[in-house]
């Protein structure tokens, strides 16, 4: 049994079928990256399992925990939400805000930690991601690279069962991408559960550890980072890396 | 006899302002009551309940497409009528006569302002970034805390210079409350000229009355602007001591 389980997950847009019974496993502590041409459902995935996307069908199971991913219940729905937290493309911080009261806001409210308590703790996870400096800067004094660290650090902070990240340097200047990449390579090594979308292909390489390929919302391949790149047993799969200039072997360079 | 007497314009001002109160009250309550409901109506909308949208698109449009100056009328003659109804029909006995004047004047115009306020809240709350939403959600918020904590915050920035223009247009809307027998600032500077027949000089003290009112509010509102804004600048950290000793 792994630490989380995500069984037939199925999602549809209308008649377009996103994700098609998708099965997931992730060990405590690993960092699954998933990979795979645009389109083919990747951030729905990771939406589906925080329910910010109503799927058709699916389970999830978190340690012991087996949720329903299409209640309706609140109460269950805002459970679920707590297992996980997710960092975002275009970060998302609240914008008025700053800093410390972005990485408070969940430990307070949600978690309900005392005044001090919730302090220490954000203050704690913002020297983490490099941040201690700008405590009182809100989102709209930082640059993208720092408000992502501040995005992190909000997630870790409270202290999830599963990280969520859907191209957390996607929407990066190329100079920014470097510090957030970072950041997230500590958080994985600290022994964060991760569930990654990116197309940063050579820091999947040595940050994951399992990739998955992902395509018309079916899981194509997946394997160890030296598996996928190294010796890619499926043709799109293939195709894929090839187009991306990521294939190792001769036949496929351009 | 004068032809215009410069001197009365200003003399009079004192009296006039003894209904300044009441001018206050209306203003104020029918504020209130157009936040309140405004909101109510704006979340509405937003959310698409059915039945209550459509009530809430017919309510606002009907509101929006009749003169301030008929809405009056109508609840001043239209809710004895209801109550009149309601004695004969449940044999209840509502004292018609007891109903304060004012109390029709802010229905009406309180009623006036939630429709008007309802579409400069419901666009304001929309103009709030969905990302954030999603953000708060995966945090485990509940609907509630999302609303109060993320979206009411950000959209008062968006809401306010359109909400003292509706404040402003109430003010002298407030003007036309003489109509139903309350006396306000105008019904009181009426009531002067009545006696002195100065007609235009009582009108010229209402202008200055009105005109200082707007401007006291409008640079309220700049202030209120200002306080509700995230500052241009970020708080210099030497200022600021930080605590939980970290470096």
């Amino acid at each position: 049994m792994s630490y989380i389980e995500i069984r037939g997950l199925c999602k549809k847009f209308g008649d377009n079928v996103i994700l098609d019974h998708v099965d997931l496993d992730i060990e405590k502590g690993e960092v699954v990256a998933i990979i795979g041409p645009s389109g083919t459902g990747k951030s729905t995935l990771l939406r589906c399992l925080n329910l910010l996307e109503k799927p058709e069908a699916g389970t999830i199971k978190v340690d012991d925990r087996t949720y329903d991913l299409k209640t309706k219940d609140r109460r269950v729905k805002q459970n679920l939400r707590r297992e996980s937290s997710m960092v975002f493309q275009q970060f998302n911080l609240i914008k008025n805000k700053n800093s410390l009261e972005n990485v408070e806001e969940g430990l307070r409210i949600v978690k309900k930690l005392g005044k001090e308590e919730a302090r220490k703790k954000a203050l704690g996870a913002l020297e983490h991601v490099g941040m201690s400096d700008r405590l009182y800067h809100y989102p709209k004094h930082l640059s993208g690279g720092q408000q992502q660290r501040v995005a992190i650090a909000r997630s870790l902070a409270m202290e999830p069962n599963l990280l969520l990240m859907d191209e957390p340097t996607s929407a990066l200047d190329p100079e920014l991408v470097g510090e957030v990449l970072v950041t997230i390579r500590e958080a994985a090594k600290a022994g964060n559960t991760t569930l990654l979308v990116t197309h940063e292909m050579n820091f999947v390489r040595s940050v994951a550890n399992k990739i998955i390929f992902l395509e018309n919302g079916k899981v194509v391949a997946s394997g160890a980072p030296k598996e996928i790149f190294g010796y890619p047993n499926n043709d799109r799969l293939k195709e894929f890396l090839a187009k991306i200039n990521m294939l190792e072997g001769a036949e496929y360079n351009i | 006899m004068k032809l215009f007497d410069w001197k009365l314009v200003f003399d009079q001002i004192p009296p006039i302002l003894s209904a300044l109160p009441v001018t206050i009250e209306l203003t104020l309550i029918a504020t209130l009551i157009g936040y309140v409901l405004g909101l109510l109506l704006a979340l509405i909308k937003i959310n698409k309940i059915p039945v209550l949208r459509q009530l809430a698109v017919l309510y606002i449009s009907i509101i929006r497409g009749t003169p301030i100056l008929v809405q009056l009328y109508v609840t001043y003659y239209g809710i004895p009528l209801i109550l009149k109804y309601h004695n004969m029909r449940f044999g209840t006995n509502y004292n018609l006569n007891a109903i304060p004047a004012i109390l029709f004047a802010i229905i009406a115009l309180g009623l006036n302002q939630s429709a008007f306020d309802s579409e400069i809240i419901r666009a304001a709350i929309q103009s709030v970034d969905k990302g954030q939403i999603e953000a708060a959600k995966t945090l485990g918020m509940t609907g509630f805390q999302i609303l109060r904590r993320v979206i009411l915050p950000q959209a008062v920035i968006v809401a306010l210079p359109s909400l003292g223009n509706s404040l402003i247009s109430l003010i002298k809307g407030t003007s036309l409350a003489f109509t139903v027998a309350v006396v306000d600032l105008t019904a009181q500077g009426r009531i002067l000229a009545g006696k002195n027949f100065r007609y235009f000089e009582v009108y010229c003290s209402l202008a200055i009355i009105y005109w200082v009112i707007t401007v006291v509010l409008e640079n309220a509102f700049k202030v209120l602007e200002k306080k509700f804004s995230i500052p241009d600048q970020p708080k210099s950290p030497a200022k600021e001591k930080v605590e939980g000793g970290v470096a």
